[in-house]
């Protein structure tokens, strides 16, 4: 398919190269020899299955390929791209393809001595890379090849590269930045130690920049600044050969026209590198020594990148910023030395005071800086002063004097302090008399009669009024000694002069330039320019002519805008030309439309459109300077309201214009109004925007607050968790109210004890009572004695009768009974009391807790409402607030809550304590009981023991209990 | 301005994410809301401290839109630290991590740093991918992760500083090759100076693997 192309292709040509062979028959007749050659060369490489011998044919086609490149080229492209892919590993036969190719390409026209150039073509090459470019693999293909570090691979590899992308730039970049590797492998290039491959690599890589802002950052990202810079340090800087030179090419392809690498340059610190390259040797500085071409080329470049970085066609903060690193790395300083040193050649001089234009232009630091630098002459002037001179010498070279106009306007732009200097130099009161001052320059030079220098010191005196009223004024005040015996002329009144006197066009054209800015905004120089009677009426007949070629009409078209300027800013103080006296003129003795046709010649020509350009003049030839860029400005900006001024104007459109005039004063008023309300609406936005963020930042902290509380009501719910657990485990929990229903329970239960105890007691009382009384009997049966205490120890003498001790023992056995009915009903009590305990185990604290986690939740029912309600809306952060505050205080409430609850359960816990206390004390009071049961059943054993020494018969089933009470006896 | 080290970062992710308003956010600490296209690639640089050395960031903003994406790839292997921004209020460049990811990890060297931002942080309201799942992204992926506002500047300055964190830590664990720049790292200037027998003999070694 490719091949068939190919073929197509061929047959355009054919017919030429027939020609040519038919003519040269007889000259040449091997010459259809060789294009078969090429045929069964193609053939071999194609079909041999010997690699020496296919290595062989490519290299047969390579020796053909120069003289016979369309043959070989047409024929073999597609072979030898295969080669390259199957014989990749042969290093030898893929760099001859490799040649071949290249020499197939290469537009460069194959000489020789006996023999005339066939004439091919001549984009042939280009026809080529196109068909090779075909299929972006075979760069791809390329790239590849460029790793293999072999020599005869790599270096003609870089060649063949270069090759294409003279041939098809832009169409290659494209396959380039497709490939993700594809730029840092020709940049790896720079790194080859064979210097041969990195200074092939340097070329490849300048025409892999050219103009592809993509390709220029990536090579930037791939450090390549750094690279280059130490290559151009190693080279010995300006000192160096081509390589510098090269390297040089390739800085500034990567930086013209492309801010952000620009930027990357300035931010890597890389103009600190610069400087050294203006070091001058004392060698460069002796009038015999004389520089090198090559080195001459090198600062040119240099001095180009410097120009780059501060074009004062950039992004203005770049600019500044890039200035401000200059002076501060000391490259200014370096710069001016230049300017001052001898043996510089005139055009490096002059492409230097070109450079500190741009470096210290509208940058008020490095102005003032370049205001001091002084001239190394005795006495030392300022470099100003020195450059001036130079300025106005007709002597120096024209572009020397175009380089030092641009130096001095650039050190004005912008520079109020500057302009007032200038002008202070041309007052009578500081004006010195033994010093040459710029002031004194410019006027020399303003009243010489060199037209150009006229032309230079009334744009360089144009600078130093520009836009600046105070200045102008200032100027006003300049007087001139003409001659002897004659009255000073004013400065302003002897530049009319001159132009009256018709001087040579670039005086005229310099002067009126002068005037117009002078006159321009400010009527104090219009009324004194007025005040002259001969200046309108010249003026008049300058517009007024019919006659004069195209430069002269030049000149009536710039007396044209004067004249308008003279109507615009007319204060109306000089009788006679006052705006509508003027306008009355203008329309009798020119016509308006004459003059509006005349105003505009000015901006229809070439040289005004070339000037609008750029600031730095731009001009060649010495007659073709006419218009300065600032002056262009001014004209642009003025041209319509000169048309305006004077455009049918009686008094009473005057008038009308005046109100138009008053409207959009008022207009503007009010359009100020509403600028003052936008201003104030703007503060009241940014407080609002103020207000915003910080209710932003409390709902923020809101947010945070109530997950907080979440996090706290789900602390409490663990709390609760906890606490039920502990409930239903070992520690005894009740709830208050349960709790108090059983312990006055138990409490009345005990009472009721306590009073059974009592009556015990009592019982008990009555039983000793009988007692006595039955002992009482018994004595008084035996002895007679009785004793009357009951607890007396003394043994008292028993006595009594069998009847009454019976009687006693039923009544004991009663009592026994009894006592084992308190034991049981103690036996019951302490049950009641486990019971009662185990009951507020079981508690039904429940009702409590289950209101208490329905509080939970419903305290987390309002807190997912207030914060759905923040999400619904920022403004409504207050109410969210409040309810927040409500939250907290339920909280706080709830914790309270947990607080009592707690103390409730400690006092509970302290009840239970007492009742178990009073159980113990109940107990006590049982045991006691026992124990004074116990003593009175010993009491009765020795009565009984009495009765028995007495004699009285004892019934047995007392020693049962004789024995239970046997240890009391033995106490006893 | 002399720096210890010098890194280099590139910031990727879907066009209109806002990767270039976050890089003028840290290097000129404004916020410009209506911003051109970015055509193919702009620079930014600033120094930052950490660890009490200074660090000198370069940063290449990239252009999101498809066509530039074979241009970006450029820049992959020479970067020490990626941002990889995506938009809160737009799912569909929170789905496009993927392949961003993917391109990276193919075409960078394999220490490169990687730090997810999720931009647009201010515009809660409109909110479409949740915090946590850009987390769960970071973390399947091995990614630092970061929720930042460009226009409130919140973040912003944490996402550079600690994706330069992350590098410098590399560094110290020796993780980084810092004699090959085309890891995106260099020493600086003054660094090195202090340093001379380590750089030297590291040159060596670089030398002996040279001869082999």
């Amino acid at each position: 398919m490719e091949l068939v192309s190919l073929l197509s292709r061929m047959s355009f040509y054919l017919p030429i190269r027939h020609r040519q062979s038919c003519t040269r028959v007889a000259v040449l007749p091997s010459s259809d020899f060789f294009i078969s050659t090429v045929e069964r060369l193609c053939d071999r490489v194609q079909s041999s299955t010997l690699l020496e011998d296919r290595r062989d044919a490519v290299r047969a086609l390579k020796s053909l390929s120069k003289k016979y490149c369309l043959e070989v080229g047409s024929q073999a492209m597609e072979i030898l791209i295969s080669v390259l892919q199957t014989d990749r590993n042969d290093t030898e036969i893929v760099g001859y393809a490799v040649e071949t190719l290249t020499n197939v390409m290469c537009n460069e026209p194959y000489e020789e001595e006996d023999e005339p150039p066939r004439a091919l073509p001549e984009d042939l090459g280009i026809q080529f890379t196109e068909m090779f470019i075909k299929d972006p693999e075979n760069i791809s293909l390329l790239l590849s090849l460029l790793e293999e570090y072999d020599f005869h691979v790599r270096w003609p590899t870089v060649k063949l590269i270069t090759t294409l992308l003279i041939n098809k730039g832009k169409a290659i970049q494209e396959i380039i930045l497709t490939s993700p590797m594809g730029v840092s492998k020709m940049m790896d290039l720079l790194s080859d130690s064979r210097e041969i491959i990195r200074n092939d690599g340097l070329l490849l890589l300048i025409q892999l920049t050219r103009s592809n802002t993509n390709i220029q950052k990536i090579v930037a990202f791939e450090n390549a600044f750094e690279r280059l810079l130490d290559i151009i340090a190693e080279e010995g800087n300006s000192n160096g050969g081509i390589v510098v030179e090269d390297c040089l090419l390739l800085l500034l392809n990567l930086l013209k026209n492309n801010s952000s690498n620009q930027n990357f340059f300035k931010e890597g610190s890389f103009i600190n590198r610069l400087p050294a390259y203006f070091e001058l040797e004392p060698a460069d500085q002796s009038p015999q020594g004389g520089w090198s071409a090559q080195k001459v080329t090198n600062i040119h470049l240099m001095l180009q990148l410097v120009r780059t970085l501060v074009s004062p066609n950039g992004p203005q903060q770049q600019t500044m910023a890039c200035q401000k690193a200059v002076f501060q790395c000391g490259l200014l300083e370096k710069l001016c030395n230049i300017l001052m040193a001898s043996g510089v050649p005139a055009d490096v001089l002059t492409e230097t005071i070109n450079t500190v234009s741009e470096v210290i232009r509208g940058n008020q630091g490095n102005q003032e800086y370049f205001a001091s630098v002084l001239a190394p002459s005795n006495p030392p002037r300022p470099a100003i002063v020195v450059l001036l001179m130079s300025m106005v010498n007709e002597k120096q070279p024209f572009v020397l004097r175009c380089a030092v106009l641009y130096c001095f306007e650039s050190f004005l732009y912008k520079n109020e302090l500057g302009q007032s200097q200038i002008i202070s130099t041309l007052l009578p009161t500081t004006a010195e008399v033994n010093t040459i001052t710029a002031g004194q320059l410019l006027c020399g030079g303003l009243f010489s009669s060199d037209p150009l220098s006229t032309w230079f010191a009334a744009v360089a005196l144009m600078h130093a009024v520009f836009d600046n009223a105070k200045q102008k004024e200032q100027l006003l005040r300049v007087q001139l000694a003409t001659s002897l015996g004659n009255p000073p002329v004013s400065l302003l009144q002897q530049c009319s002069n001159i132009l009256a006197q018709g001087a040579k066009l670039q005086t005229r054209v310099g002067l009126l330039m002068l005037l117009s800015e002078w006159l321009s905004n400010c009527p104090a120089a219009v009324n004194h320019f007025l005040s002259n009677n001969a200046n309108i009426p010249f003026l008049i007949s300058q517009v007024s002519a019919s006659e004069g070629d195209e430069m002269e009409l030049i000149v009536q078209s710039l007396c044209a805008f004067l004249l308008g300027i003279c109507i615009l800013y007319n204060s109306e103080q000089v009788e006679g030309f006052a705006k509508h006296d003027l306008r009355n003129i203008i329309e009798k003795r020119i016509g308006l439309e004459q003059f509006t046709d005349k105003l505009l010649q000015v901006s229809k020509h070439e040289a005004y459109s070339r000037a609008a350009k750029k600031p730095q003049l731009n001009i060649q030839q010495t007659s073709d300077i006419l218009f300065d860029h600032q002056f262009t400005k001014l004209f642009k900006q003025l041209e319509n309201e000169v048309i305006r001024a004077i455009s049918p104007g009686s008094d009473e459109e005057n008038e009308a214009e005046k109100k138009k005039q008053v409207a959009l004063e008022q207009h503007e008023s009010i359009v100020e109004q509403y600028k003052g309300i936008i201003r104030e609406q703007d503060s009241q936005l940014n407080i609002v925007r103020g207000e915003l963020s910080e209710l932003q930042n409390k709902h923020k902290e809101c947010n945070t607050k109530v997950e907080e509380l979440g996090r706290q009501i789900q602390q409490l719910k663990d709390q609760n968790a906890l606490l039920k657990a502990q409930r239903t485990g070992s520690i005894p929990v009740s709830s208050p109210k349960e709790n108090g229903i059983s312990v006055t329970q138990l409490t009345m239960d005990l009472d009721a004890k306590t009073l059974q105890v009592k009556e015990n007691e009592q019982e008990i009382e009555k039983l000793k009572a009988e007692l006595t009384k039955a002992l009482g009997t018994a004595s008084s049966h035996d002895h007679g004695q009785v004793n009357a205490m009951v607890n007396d120890s003394s043994s008292p003498n028993m006595s009594g009768d069998q009847f009454s001790v019976e009687d006693l023992n039923r009544k004991l056995e009663c009592k026994e009974e009894e006592v084992k009915l308190y034991k049981n009903k103690y036996e019951s009590m302490s049950k009641q009391l486990v019971q009662l305990r185990e009951q507020m185990t079981s508690g039904d604290l429940q009702e409590d807790k289950h209101s208490l986690t329905q509080r939970v939740s419903e305290l987390e029912f309002n807190l997912t409402a207030a914060e759905i309600e923040k999400k619904r809306a920022v403004d409504n952060e207050i109410c969210a607030q409040d309810k927040l505050k409500a939250v907290i205080e339920e909280k706080a409430a709830l914790e309270e809550k947990v607080k009592k609850f707690e103390k409730d359960m400690a006092e509970l816990e302290i009840e239970l304590e007492e009742v178990k206390a009073s159980a113990t004390e109940g107990k006590k009071d049982q045991e006691d009981l026992l124990i004074l049961l116990a003593e009175h059943e010993s009491k009765l054993k020795t009565y009984r023991d009495r009765l028995k020494e007495l004699g009285e018969k004892v019934e047995d089933d007392l020693d049962d209990d004789d024995d239970d009470l046997d240890g009391d006896d033995d106490e006893d | 301005m002399s720096y210890a080290y010098l890194f280099k970062y590139i910031i990727i992710g879907d066009t209109g994410v806002g990767k270039s308003c976050l890089l003028l956010q840290f290097t000129d600490k404004r916020f410009q809301p209506v911003h051109d296209l970015t055509i193919g690639v702009e620079f930014g640089a600033r120094m930052i401290t950490i660890d009490g050395k200074q660090i000198k960031l370069q940063i290449w903003d990239t252009a999101g839109q498809e066509s530039f994406r074979s241009i970006t790839r450029s820049y992959y292997r020479g970067a020490a630290g990626a941002l990889l921004v995506y938009d809160i209020t737009r799912r569909d460049t929170f789905n496009h991590l993927t392949t961003w990811l993917e391109d990276a990890r193919q075409h960078s060297s394999s220490n490169m740093v990687i730090m997810l931002i999720g931009n647009k942080s201010d515009l809660e309201a409109r909110r479409d991918v949740k915090k946590e799942e850009g987390e769960a992204f970071a973390r399947e992926h091995g990614l630092i992760f970061m929720e930042t506002s460009a226009k409130t500047a919140a973040n912003v300055e944490e996402a550079f500083i600690n994706t330069a964190k992350e590098i410098y830590q590399k560094i110290q664990d020796g993780v980084f090759d810092i004699n090959n720049e085309a890891n995106g790292i260099k020493i600086g200037p003054q660094h090195s100076l202090t340093n001379p027998g380590m750089s030297s003999s590291s040159g060596g070694g670089n030398q002996s693997s040279g001869c082999c």
